[in-house]
């Protein structure tokens, strides 16, 4: 069943999950390995008790995971919303069509040939995954850009990449990096001076993609309807593109080879309030960074002392959820971006 | 008045339009006719960029149209291309909303002029009453009329459509070119390519008639099947018959 909100209950979905994502943060900010009381906390964000270990706590890694979580959420689902989008196929995201693989690549070499640069990582991140998903597009835009293809083609990227990542690791054993919690994603030891390039260039991107959600919507009528209504659609397509892939370049720069996200996410949004990319770009996005905090929440406190990454949470609940939402639609319902 | 003067377009060496020139009438419906693979939508697409012209001129109301930026165009041109690919899963409001993206471009919010003539080209196209519908739950003949509204919404004075009427079921067919007798009367130039011989004839004020890349004929449809052309291009005979509301043609 399809769902198209009017104008004052898309408000109120809006607010509700602005509201989500803001409780989820402050969750984040709470629980942990070590809980605090609400009311520390409190202090520590009005600047008293800043000296404080608690204060400490929050300030250097509570807040910087937080910030990080939620970037890489909103970052993902609106990735994975405009790919959908620019190649027509539902089946698209960040994960599935290699962008986040090429990414990780990328990082893992500009760790082995500049091992001193830690800034020139997000630049890394963003070339790999433009380089990446360009490719994907002229594959499809060369070949028959059939949904088949498209995801072959990315499932064949990924792996490509994915066995350099692991070659580029065990050849360099300096690098200082946890494999496991890159390659699935993970949120911990985000420092601030390491999330302010990556989640500026994010905050950029999303208010352009936004900007450009009814030429998404457009293009997805076909490119002979969207060159009829004016558009210029090889300019348009290609700006979407980089927008997306600066998007999950960024994240993967800081938070590793999340998946997952930029499929989910956009898909739970579609089935529940429809296709207008107009609406579905900001709700993923605050869906998404509540589903990072959460995930990366549940991952901190579930097996403390221990703490698994945010990546495996997020296949344990996300999956599940998603599988659930798949049988529960019923009559076909096409979803195209 | 939209005039084709000596339109070439080529696919690599191969040519698919040759030497094309033909002025559609404004105010008028004019009618592409020809067998599968003449060129008739390579022809329409010169119009919205899908064809590339290789060489001469297209000019609308004197200005030339292929130098107008693709916003402009789509401001004094609007194009219904043929079959759809992709049916959106959106509500058929919003689809036809998309009318109005060459005027709105990125950003722009939707005044009240805007709404208006969303709204006329929902009531003028019989589709009102699916305004929070998803398109693709429509039958194929309401899904046409959604977005032949889209289309309207473009409020420009020329209109073409890439075989508008193929896949409708006669009723279907009937309020397609019902709507289009309505829109001439308002003045619209229309500019059409169908496959029904016998509706092109009954609607059109001017035929075109392609061959092999070529205008074979561009005429009155009376002259038309003076001329034998018709039996000519497509290997068929005809009949004409009169009643009240008209004549009607019969090929085979």
């Amino acid at each position: 069943m399809a769902h198209y909100a009017n104008a004052k209950s898309r408000r109120n979905i809006i607010l509700f999950l602005c509201l989500l994502l803001l409780l989820s943060s402050f969750a984040g900010i709470l629980f942990g390995s070590v809980s605090l009381e609400p009311a520390e906390v409190m202090k520590a964000f009005l600047g008293k008790a800043l000296s404080s270990t608690t204060g400490t706590l929050i300030r250097t890694v509570r807040i910087p995971r937080v910030v990080g979580g939620i970037f890489a959420g909103a970052g993902l689902a609106c990735a994975g919303v405009i790919l959908q989008g620019v190649m027509n196929n539902s089946l698209a995201s960040p994960n599935t069509i290699g962008v986040n693989s090429g990414s990780g690549f990328a990082v893992m070499l500009a760790m082995m040939l500049f091992p001193s640069s830690a800034r020139s990582i997000p630049f890394f991140a963003f070339g790999g995954a433009f380089i990446t998903s360009l490719f994907v597009f002229l594959l499809a835009y060369l070949g028959d850009s059939s949904r088949t293809t498209i995801v072959l083609a990315g499932i064949t990227i990924s792996s490509f990449f994915n066995a350099g990542i692991n070659a580029i690791k065990l050849i360099d054993s300096e690098i200082s990096i946890n494999l496991t919690a890159f390659m699935v994603g993970s949120l911990s030891g985000l420092t601030a001076g390491r999330l302010l390039l990556p989640c500026c260039c994010i905050t950029a991107a999303l208010f352009f993609s936004l900007l450009l959600a009814r030429s998404l919507n457009v293009l997805g009528l076909g490119d002979d309807i969207a060159g009829s209504l004016g558009m210029r659609v090889s300019l348009t397509r290609l700006i979407l593109l980089l927008l997306a892939s600066m998007m999950a370049g960024c994240v993967v720069s800081y938070a590793g080879l999340l998946s997952f996200i930029g499929l989910i996410v956009p898909h739970i949004c579609r089935q529940l309030f429809g296709n207008d990319a107009r609406f579905l770009l900001p709700c993923s996005a605050l869906l998404g960074g509540s589903f990072v905090l959460l995930c990366d929440l549940a991952g901190r406190v579930l097996f403390a002392p221990f703490e698994l990454p945010a990546g495996i949470l997020m296949a344990f609940i996300g999956g599940p959820f998603f599988l659930y939402l798949l049988l529960k639609k019923k009559g076909g319902r096409r979803i195209h971006a | 008045m939209l005039e084709y003067r000596h339109v070439s377009v080529s696919c690599g060496r191969t040519p698919i339009l040759k030497d094309i020139s033909l002025s559609f009438p404004t105010g008028k419906i004019t009618t592409l006719i020809g067998p599968n693979g003449c060129g008739k939508t390579t022809l329409l697409q010169c119009l919205n960029g899908l064809s590339k012209v290789t060489s001469g001129h297209i000019f609308l109301e004197g200005e030339d149209y292929l130098r107008l930026s693709p916003r402009d165009r789509a401001q004094k041109l609007a194009f219904l291309p043929q079959g759809r690919t992709l049916i959106p899963s959106l509500p058929v409001k919003t689809l036809v909303e998309h009318g109005r993206f060459p005027y709105l471009g990125f950003s722009r919010k939707k005044t009240k002029e805007d709404s208006d003539l969303v709204q006329a080209a929902m009531d003028f196209a019989h589709v009102s009453q699916y305004a929070q519908q998803s398109v693709d739950t429509l039958s194929g003949g309401t899904r046409q009329r959604v977005f032949f509204a889209m289309t309207l919404a473009q409020n420009c004075d020329t209109i073409v459509l890439d075989e508008p009427t193929t896949y409708l079921d006669p009723e279907n067919q009937r309020i397609f070119l019902d709507m289009l007798k309505q829109l001439r009367s308002q003045g619209k130039t229309l500019i059409l390519t169908l496959h029904d011989l016998n509706h092109a004839f009954r609607i059109s004020d001017r035929l075109a008639l392609m061959k092999g890349s070529e205008i074979a004929a561009f005429d009155s449809p009376d002259q038309c099947l003076q001329s034998h052309m018709i039996e000519e291009v497509f290997h068929v005979k005809w009949k004409r018959f009169e009643d009240k509301d008209g004549f009607y043609y019969f090929f085979d």
